[in-house]
């Protein structure tokens, strides 16, 4: 399957994107022309050689805010997918297994995360519990749970029922074995793509959590912080939003054209896909000979 | 089956236009553009008013193709290549969309196997009959409602004005195709094609409703185009029987001689088969029907 | 048959009012739970760091909170029943007051922008189904993927840069209330609530593309054009009441995020709705109203997802049945 995946331009390019974003969180603080934290006298300065994408309102380097703010809302949105996906998979498995109870209470459990309107409960529970980074991502990965939970929990079920799996065991084939051979097939495409697609979701809460200044402390630098300061000064600058914006985007929709080549490559769709890419280039070589 | 059946010679495809033609095939062919392969290769017939003929053949040989042809319905990208067909005496091939529809319902109506899918689970049965006759017969609210209630009755459905409210999920498949008898011949239309239309019904729902049908043929003098995999079910309402096998067709004529004497051995074969199911029940005599094993073996 | 209609309508409230009332009393504890776990105090508000222990066990005995957790739960929950949400321990204002004068606010906004991801989302869906597998489908699809991406505070920003800073068309922020007049109502409403509205339109599209679609290949679409009855006719009567149902029930599923995403439009075009109400109050660690606003969205996603459910079974019995 990873074969197929990365014989799609688009998972290509949506990997390549996030290669880019994953060397900025790891060495971006470093790669900072300037101090983040140092204003100057230059504020709201336009683009120029030194200041690649100008300055902000106390004169700070826009271009090394962005590089300092990588790893914190990067990191963070990693973490927030991590808690997600351990605190929905689990509970979706064992659903299948432990018997009625779990399986409602669980069920009303998620139903109810899901009800919540998202980002109302993600700011109270963050504020609430001591307004730190920390709690943001515990709120969040919680609050995300639910997709994962229904994911693991129809991949586990149409695996508890299907027939091969039956076979194999009445075969006296091993748990291991059953589960390398045909649960992980099943189960791990779907999660994978719900894990890409959390990875997007994931920023964007984090950085409307950042934005609305909750979970982090002002001089701090992240992306949405970043955006909200810029927004106080849109008369005087009013395309400063811009670079920040980008980049939250850009990371964003390489999270999901991700999720959706993980889809295309785990599908029946994949083999198409790529058949058709490679029958038009088998003709193409024909007529040119 | 008032009429005396027309012969109609397989070989003789090119014949002048009788008035009382309600429905001419000519030769027609349908053709698979995706997978440029002809499906069927050359289907001639024609049929008059309270006249029935019967379309037999095995599954997949291009009957319902034939149907959809006929109702203008053929799925995409799949046309009619060669041969006319022609409605009440207009060319199909000039017919526009808005012509389509006009003389669907009004000149030519269908029922279809599984005729649970052929309703909208959403509406009761009985809006859906009230819908045609109120867009299409003109009817206001009120009396389109006591039209479909008659109808229901003529096609002698228990209760109703129960069934009009009912929804699919309520009524059984022998009802259900009743009311879709009812739905296409609520127009007043002068064909019908029931396409497997008993198919999926058990023995004696099925035989009722052909009953039905063959009173409809007589009531109301519909032409009928009967389309089963079951020689049995032909048999017993058709005029002129056509079989058909991969798309060609394999022997055509008035039922008597098909059953009593066929002259491929496809038709043998499917007339042998349903002498073990009780055929001679339809044949009369049996005498000069039976046919020797041997000749089984080889086709 | 009376009755059987009268049947069905309960059947289409009560199955609904199963899933939603575990949900309201799951989602009312989590909120009580949540204003316990966080340690808050009337008295530190009240008293200052300076509070000595004696004064703030004093504090917290006039809230009541030294009584035993359940008690309190069940005191508060009863509360709710009375619509009586407490009184903030910022201000002693009743928070139920309060929040009545802002959740139309943030009713309007949300309001406006499902109304929006209807209008659009249908509008869009539709014509990527009449149009399936042609470029205006391609186009469209290509259009609700880049809309479902755009998070509402980047919307929000270029909105504002773009409308009100400059073309100078619109508000940058504010509301002005009904009564003054709509056209400066939805002037003010109007920018907050298309960033609120694009994840709506998007997913509304593409679930009715997809349901319009899957419901043109269904026999009784067949059945009703052997008829004779006329495509529009069709569209309107047996596809779009049978393709509809995902996309509504997607609507259902979105209204928490309207609400939801009031935190920050608001805080963005400067309304003062209870989104940027539950930001201040949680940063000021003002349990009660914290609670109260979490209280009404609760009850708003349950009230919307059961008039949702009302809707859908009138609409499509058959699609409501799981069918
Ligand atoms: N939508 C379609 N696309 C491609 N081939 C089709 C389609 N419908 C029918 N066919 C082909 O046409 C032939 C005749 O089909 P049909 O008329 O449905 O047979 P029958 O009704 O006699 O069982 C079959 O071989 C079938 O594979
Ligand atoms: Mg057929």
């Amino acid at each position: 399957m990873i074969k197929v995946l990365l014989r799609l331009p688009s998972a290509r390019i949506a990997i390549g994107v996030l290669l880019v974003i994953a060397v900025i969180t790891l060495f971006g603080p470093v790669l900072a022309p300037y101090d983040p934290l140092q204003g100057s006298d230059l504020t709201l300065a336009p683009p120029s050689a030194q200041h690649w994408l100008g300055t902000d309102y106390t004169g700070r380097d826009v271009l090394s805010r962005i590089l300092a703010g990588a790893p914190l809302s990067i990191v963070s949105t990693l973490e927030v997918a991590g808690i997600a996906l351990v605190l929905g998979t689990i509970p979706g498995i064992l659903s299948v297994y432990l018997g009625s109870i779990f399986e409602w209470v669980s069920l009303r459990l998620i139903d109810t995360l899901v009800a919540l309107p998202f980002l109302v409960f993600a700011v109270a529970m963050t504020a609430l519990l001591g307004n730190g980074i920390t709690q943001a991502m515990i709120a969040v990965g919680l609050l995300v749970a639910p997709l994962f939970y229904r994911v693991a929990r129809a991949a586990t079920l149409t695996v508890a029922q299907s027939q091969y799996v039956e076979a194999a065991v009445l075969a006296g084939a091993s748990t291991g074995w059953i589960v390398r051979r045909h649960v992980w097939a099943k189960v791990l495409p779907p999660i994978a793509i719900t894990l890409a697609t959390t990875l997007g979701l994931g920023l964007v809460v984090i950085s409307s959590l950042t934005f609305l200044g909750i979970g982090v402390q002002p001089p701090t630098p992240t992306w949405g912080g970043i955006l909200a300061s810029d927004l106080d000064y849109l008369p005087q600058k009013a395309y400063a939003p811009v670079f920040p914006a980008v980049i939250i985007l850009v990371t964003v929709l390489a999270f999901n054209m991700l999720a959706d080549a993980i889809r295309d490559a785990a599908g029946q769709s994949g083999r198409v896909l790529v058949g058709a890419r490679a029958a038009k280039a088998n003709r193409a070589r024909r007529v040119a000979a | 089956m008032t009429q005396a059946p027309v012969v109609t010679p397989a070989a003789e495809t090119v014949a002048e236009t009788h008035p009382e033609d309600v429905l001419v095939l000519e030769d027609v062919r349908i053709h698979d553009d995706l997978s440029d392969t002809e499906l069927v290769h050359g289907v001639s017939l024609r049929l008059r008013r309270g006249q029935v003929v019967g379309i037999v053949g095995e599954s997949g040989s291009g009957k319902s193709l034939t149907c959809r042809a006929v109702l203008g319905i053929l799925p995409e990208l799949i046309e009619v290549s060669g041969g006319s067909i022609t409605l009440l005496g207009r060319d199909a091939a000039t017919l526009t969309r808005r012509d389509w529809t006009a003389l669907r319902g009004a000149a030519i109506g269908a029922v279809f196997q599984d005729p649970a899918s052929y309703l909208n689970p959403s509406i009761t049965v009985g809006k859906q009959l009230q819908e045609v006759l109120r867009v299409r017969g003109g009817l206001s609210r009120k009396d389109a409602h006591r039209r479909a209630v008659e109808l229901f009755d003529s096609v002698h459905l228990r209760d109703p004005e129960q069934v009009y409210r009912q929804y699919v999920h309520e009524l059984s498949g022998g009802m259900l195709q009743r009311v879709l008898i009812a739905i296409a011949i609520s127009l007043d239309p002068d064909i019908l094609i029931a396409d497997e239309a008993t198919t999926a019904l058990d023995a004696t729902v099925q035989a009722e409703i052909l009953d039905l049908l063959a009173e409809l043929t007589e009531r109301l003098g519909l032409a009928l185009v009967l389309v089963s995999h079951d020689l049995a079910v032909v048999a017993q309402l058709c005029d002129e029987v056509l079989v058909l096998r991969d798309g060609h067709v394999v022997e055509q004529g008035p039922t008597a001689r098909i059953l009593h004497d066929p002259q491929e051995a496809y038709t043998r074969l499917l007339v042998a088969e349903h002498e073990q199911y009780g055929l001679e029940r339809y044949l009369g005599t049996t005498a000069d029907a039976v046919l020797p094993t041997e000749e089984l073996n080889r086709v | 048959m009376r009755r059987s209609r009268g049947r069905r309508l309960a059947v289409s409230i009560g199955k609904p009012l199963a899933v939603f009332v575990p949900v309201f009393l799951l989602g009312t504890f989590f909120t009580f739970l949540l204003g316990h776990l966080s340690g808050r105090s009337p008295a530190y508000i009240q008293l200052g760091d300076a509070a000595t222990p004696e004064a703030v066990a004093a504090v917290e005995h006039e809230w009541g909170l030294d009584r035993p957790f359940g008690v309190q739960y069940v005191d508060w929950l009863g509360d709710i029943f009375r619509f009586d949400l407490g009184e903030s321990w910022f201000n002693g204002h009743s928070v139920a007051e309060v929040l009545l004068d802002r959740a139309v606010i943030t009713l309007s906004a949300a309001g406006v922008a499902l109304v929006i991801g209807v209008v659009a989302g249908f509008a869009l869906g539709a014509l990527a189904a009449r149009f399936h597998a042609t470029w205006v489908d391609r186009a469209v699809t290509g259009f609700t993927t880049t809309i479902s991406v755009l998070p509402p505070f980047v919307v929000g920003i270029a909105l504002v840069a773009v409308f009100a800073v400059s073309l100078d068309l619109l508000p940058a922020a504010g509301y002005v209330p009904i009564e003054a007049g709509l056209g400066p109502w939805l002037s003010h409403l109007i920018l907050p609530a298309i960033a609120l509205s694009f994840d709506t339109v998007a997913d509304v599209a593409r679930q009715l593309r997809d349901g319009l679609v899957s419901t043109k290949r269904e026999n009784y679409v067949t059945g009703a054009l052997v008829r004779g009855l006329g495509p529009r006719r069709i569209f309107f009567v047996h596809v779009l009441r049978n393709g509809v149902g995902p996309a509504l029930a997607v609507l259902g599923l979105k209204f928490p995020a309207l609400l939801g995403g009031a935190v920050v439009t608001e805080a963005i075009f400067g309304l003062s709705g209870y989104g940027v109400f539950a930001t201040q109050a949680a940063i000021r660690g003002d349990v009660p109203a914290v609670q109260g606003v979490l209280v009404v969205s609760v009850v708003l996603v349950v009230l919307f997802n059961l008039v949702v459910n009302v809707v859908l079974n009138r609409l499509a019995p058959a699609a409501a049945r799981g069918v």
